[in-house]
């Protein structure tokens, strides 16, 4: 069996900080980038709906890419624990993450 | 243009249906004897040998949802709104935040199914495979559900 490399936190620490950043970025609105589609075009930051609806999701997608690569990039730094750690939440965070936007939505299901 | 798009989105989520689900059972179900049944040989697949497919195809629907989504938001789900479609509505908006949570397991799901396989990961490896199924399964039964929904209306 291979060593581990001081990369190998990278995709655990990669998954978990990207559903909790997607989560929160949902949450919050915090869109790197907004696209008005009737427009054909792109911001950004959230910007104002205009002449039809504003596409936050392209900029959520980012955001939460963004802040997991230099999630990732900082638990290699830490060595040896961090693997551990990161396997036992590696599946039960986007769980979680799923189970937040069940809550989240509910409205569209329960009145 | 917009219906060939959704023609081979559809096409490849089908792909990666039949991949990820292929991959589940032998992940939770491995059959240890060599079967004839259909059920048997479905649980005989060597799992490992999809996950690079399913990442692929994962990425190529995804990004041909993401191209299709502007369309839908401008044309379809207005419909929706006025139809008061709110349960089908609901459930395409749950679909495009899970599979972004989707999309952000790949690189773990890629590295804990990478050869050779670490057999302490065995579980880890089960469970993302488990969740990733369900998301696929989720975007593909919404989405034909949208799809169809003139139909429904007609």
């Amino acid at each position: 069996m291979a060593e581990p490399s001081r990369y190998s936190a990278f995709p655990a620490a990669f998954t978990i900080a990207f559903a909790i950043a997607y989560a929160i970025a949902v949450d919050r609105n915090l869109a790197l980038f907004t696209y008005h589609p009737a427009l054909g075009e792109w911001g950004l930051g959230v910007q104002a709906p205009v002449d039809g609806p504003a596409m936050y999701w392209y900029g959520w997608l980012a955001t939460a890419g963004l802040t997991a690569v230099v999630t990732g990039l900082a638990a290699c730094l830490v060595p040896h624990r961090a693997p551990r750690f990161l396997n036992h939440w590696v599946w039960v965070v986007p769980v979680g993450a799923l189970l937040f936007f069940a809550w989240l939505l509910r409205g569209f299901f329960f009145r | 243009m917009t219906i060939f798009l959704l023609i081979l989105h559809g096409l490849l989520a089908v792909a990666l249906l039949g991949a990820i689900t292929h991959q589940a059972i032998a992940a939770w179900v491995p059959a240890a004897q060599p079967a004839d049944s259909f059920a048997t040989r479905a649980r005989r697949v060597s799992a490992p040998a999809y996950s690079g497919a399913i990442v692929v195809l994962y990425i190529l629907t995804m990004t041909l949802g993401a191209v299709l989504y502007a369309e839908y938001r401008i044309n379809i789900r207005i419909v929706l709104e006025q139809l008061e479609a709110r349960a089908v509505n609901g459930s395409f908006e749950l679909k495009e935040h899970f599979a972004a949570i989707g999309l952000g397991m790949l690189p773990a799901y890629w590295f804990y199914w990478r050869r050779p396989l670490n057999p302490g990961h065995a579980r880890i490896r089960a469970a993302l495979t488990l969740v990733l199924a369900f998301i696929v399964w989720w975007a593909f039964l919404v989405g034909h559900v949208v799809n169809n929904i003139r139909g429904f209306e007609a």
